[in-house]
């Protein structure tokens, strides 16, 4: 085994790496998921699918809810 | 949108979310009572009557089993089957696949509970069943994933809507929980008996990786698939934030399948197991509670809802005790509450109030919402609903609070010592104290599965009237057919 | 690079990474163990069931006694006091499954052996409150009535050799069992002979009071008897295990 691959299976070395590689990870959504103002409004029309599908000809959906969607911010 | 014309109880498989909602109910109802009679056996033992098959030991399993895979498992196959095809807005893949789910699965819950009751059992909890059900699990597993996603692979938009991936993680996670604890070798090919492959310690940390992600993916990502379908749908306005949900999904994911070590603190895995499962159960509280924000907040600025909707309320509430319980758990799971908390009823209430608040308030809520579109028709009584919810959230206290008094108290009992540093408690002592909680407890469950009952009774009207309806319909055309 | 638009759109792509996040948790806690050497501490005695202990131990696996009763000590200084030292992994080594538990409903039972006479089981488990009067434990009278079934041990036997059990099933195999675990263990761990050995075991001890039958109890005591009583603490200095764990 080369010699730079011994260096990954020593505890003290993997344990911070994978602590740092799944940090970064977890920031790199949290950059992707909430910056850019396009990419947000994106996401968030998503959030509409379940409402899309109406059941207008259903009698259960009758009288019972109103559709006020929200306006997004 | 509806395609024009046809209606969506023609346009999607509806069949199959009747059969798996109805069946919920039944092993529900089932599974419910059969914890009541076995907390009743606790508090008074005379009711195990000396039968074999009905002795706390062997009817545990069954209650569990009845709970977690009959009545959740079927709730979940039928939400994600009812949400899949209105989010994809298109039919299940197969029919014929999905019956084979529904009889696969209900067969093996009910073969489960027969056998643990004639004494076959992995003695593993929560994955009892020996070796024939499993391999019938794995098989109706895989078609379930087949055609899931497949039928993902149908949909009419490119996005796919959050509460899919929730429901595609929980197949996922559950075929590879099911398939590595299950590990076993029979005694022979005509024997139910067999062998778990592992042993000692590495068994019970796979078994606890295994029974804290059934909590996990089963009782918690799943549920959270249908919190993200059906409060949005209740309320009529979309979730409070999509991001949020991502986020939401991945650390969630992430987090969960490193906590099962919180079950075997201080015992004889190693610590530095332990010591990581409980890292990462602190850290499990941020996505857990940033769901539970998600869910609740959608009612922002309709706040006025939880006043005329029952269906609300009962949607509402199950978030809150998610959150309750998702904040026990971290805490039971730091090593020093755990020293305490082990081994007690604390755990027992704990995970109460996770099932019965969070899983079982949820799915009522979402069948409230889901039988009259099912059947096509409104729901019997309204009022019945707000019954139903105010018998299951007293159910739900009674349960909780006796559990905390009966754990909290049994723990400082077992460790208090008298002045000349012996035991102040024989073990006897505090079974003998745990008597009043262990009567409260069960009167709470007597509570709950009272209010399952309303709920059977409610639908029951429901479905009739849909079909009287149906006939009148039928009827009135038949008539302008003959007048023509 | 995948953008996450790709993800939320590909089916395909969700599941693999989906996948890949859920399996992390479990690779990184569970694999080690099997490799780590300290994970299972260094220490004589533990041996095997015997025939009859083993049907002992699937009768208190049908019984669902694990539901209620743990097998599995914790460091501290009340459990010392009440059941012993705290439980080594090595103890339930051969042990498919584990039988720690999760809840005490009735007091652990790593160390329950040899604590009590066999007649006191005997009573203790055809009616709990004729000894213990508070006991909330079911009544187990059919124990008593059933005779044991142990036309298939062999193939118990097999099965669990199968998993790693040292239990012997050729001459080789058996001398290796006398090397470890002296003779007349290594007889009781002989497949072949499992029949003959677990007459033996139940006549010699008569655990069940019956002396012309042998009985389910007679299975379940002897498992009874033997948990927790096989390493010989005063052998090891208590710094010894710490290092373990």
């Amino acid at each position: 085994m080369p010699e730079w691959l011994l260096w990954f299976t020593r505890f003290e070395n993997s344990k911070i790496l994978a602590l740092l590689l799944f940090f970064f990870t977890f920031c790199g959504i949290l950059i992707y998921v909430f910056t850019g103002k396009a990419r947000s409004r994106r996401l968030e029309s998503y959030k509409y699918i379940p409402l899309q599908d109406d059941d207008d000809d259903s009698d259960a959906a009758r009288g019972e809810v109103e559709h006020d969607e929200r306006n997004e911010s | 949108m509806a395609q024009a014309g046809i209606r969506s109880t023609e346009q999607y498989n509806y069949d199959i979310v009747r059969k798996f909602t109805i069946m919920a109910l039944v092993w529900g109802l089932l599974g419910m009572t059969a914890g009541v009679y076995i907390a009743s056996e606790l508090a008074w033992p005379f009711l195990n009557f000396d039968i074999p098959e009905i002795t706390f030991g062997r009817l545990r399993p069954v209650h569990t089993t009845l709970v977690i895979f009959g009545f959740g498992g079927s709730a979940l196959f039928a939400t994600s089957y009812y949400v899949v095809q209105r989010t994809c807005q298109t039919r299940l893949y197969s029919d014929w696949m999905a019956t084979f789910t529904f009889w696969g699965w209900q067969a093996a819950v009910a073969l489960g509970a027969l056998s643990y009751m004639f004494g076959y059992t992995q003695g593993r909890e929560y994955a009892e069943f020996e070796w024939p059900i499993d391999l019938l699990i794995a098989v109706t597993w895989v078609v379930y994933f087949l055609l899931y996603v497949q039928t993902l692979r149908r949909r009419s938009q490119p996005h796919i809507y959050v509460a899919n991936w929730f429901y595609v993680a929980f197949i996922l996670a559950t075929a590879i929980l099911h398939i590595f604890n299950n590990l076993a070798v029979p005694v022979g090919l005509f024997s139910l008996k067999s062998y778990s492959l592992f042993s000692g310690v590495q068994d019970a940390m796979t078994q606890w990786w295994y029974g804290h992600n059934a909590v996990g993916f089963f009782l918690t990502a799943a549920f959270l698939g249908m919190m993200y379908y059906f409060v949005p749908k209740q309320a009529g306005r979309p979730v409070y934030s999509y991001r949020l949900s991502i986020v939401h999904f991945w650390a969630l994911s992430f987090l969960y399948m490193w906590v099962g070590g919180h079950h075997l603190h201080w015992t004889a895995l190693p610590d530095w197991t332990s010591t990581l499962a409980a890292t990462f159960s602190i850290m499990l509280l941020l996505p857990s509670w940033g769901g539970m924000i998600n869910g609740i907040m959608t009612l922002s600025g309709a706040w006025d809802k939880l006043r005329t909707d029952p269906i609300m309320l009962f949607l509402i509430t199950s978030l809150s005790f998610y959150g309750m319980s998702t904040f026990e758990g971290p805490l039971m799971s730091l090593k020093s509450v755990n020293a305490l908390s082990h081994y007690t009823d604390w755990t027992v209430g704990h995970v109460h109030s996770g099932a019965l608040g969070w899983v079982a308030m949820v799915s009522f809520g979402s069948f409230y919402h889901l039988i009259p579109r099912l059947y096509d028709t409104r729901i019997y009584s309204t009022r019945l609903i707000y019954v139903h919810f105010w018998l299951a959230t007293i159910g739900i206290l009674l349960y909780i609070t006796s559990m905390w008094v009966a754990g909290i108290f049994q723990g400082l009992m077992l460790r208090s010592f008298d002045d000349y540093g012996n035991l102040a408690y024989t073990f006897v002592e505090t079974v003998a104290f745990l008597h009043q909680p262990y009567a409260v407890r069960a009167v709470g469950g007597m509570f709950f599965v009272a209010g399952v009952v309303v709920m059977a009774w409610n639908v029951i009207k429901t479905v009739r009237r849909a079909s009287s309806e149906a006939a009148e319909l039928e009827a009135r055309i038949a008539a302008k057919m003959a007048g023509a | 690079m995948i953008k996450h638009e790709s993800i939320e759109t590909n089916a395909g792509l969700l599941i693999v990474l989906t996948l890949i996040v859920i399996s992390i948790g479990g690779l990184v806690e569970i694999v080690p163990l099997f490799f780590i050497n300290d994970t299972v501490e260094e220490v004589e005695g533990v041996r095997p069931y015997s025939a009859l202990e083993l049907r002992g131990r699937d009768i208190y696996q049908r019984e669902g006694c694990y539901l209620c009763h743990s097998q599995m000590i914790r460091p501290f200084r009340d459990e010392l006091l009440r059941y012993g030292h705290y439980s080594l992994a090595a103890e339930s080594k051969y042990d498919h499954p584990f039988q720690w538990g999760s809840k005490r409903t009735g007091p652990d039972l790593a160390r329950v052996g040899n604590k009590y006479s066999n007649e006191w089981h005997v009573a203790h488990l055809v009616n709990p409150r004729d000894v213990v009067p508070q006991s909330i434990m079911p009544n187990y009278p059919w124990l008593l009535e059933a005779d044991l079934d142990y036309s298939d041990v062999q193939d118990r036997m097999r099965a669990l050799k199968m998993t790693g059990v040292p239990y012997s099933e050729n001459q080789q195999e058996f001398e290796r069992n006398v090397a470890e675990f002296g003779p007349a263990i290594a007889e009781k761990l002989d497949i072949l002979r499992a029949e003959e050995t677990l007459m033996q075991q139940a006549l010699a001890n008569d655990y069940d009071g019956q002396r012309s039958r042998i009985t389910e109890m007679d299975a379940l005591v002897a498992y009874l008897q033997v948990l927790g009583t096989m390493v010989d603490f005063s052998k090891y200095d208590e710094g010894y295990f710490a290092d373990f764990r």
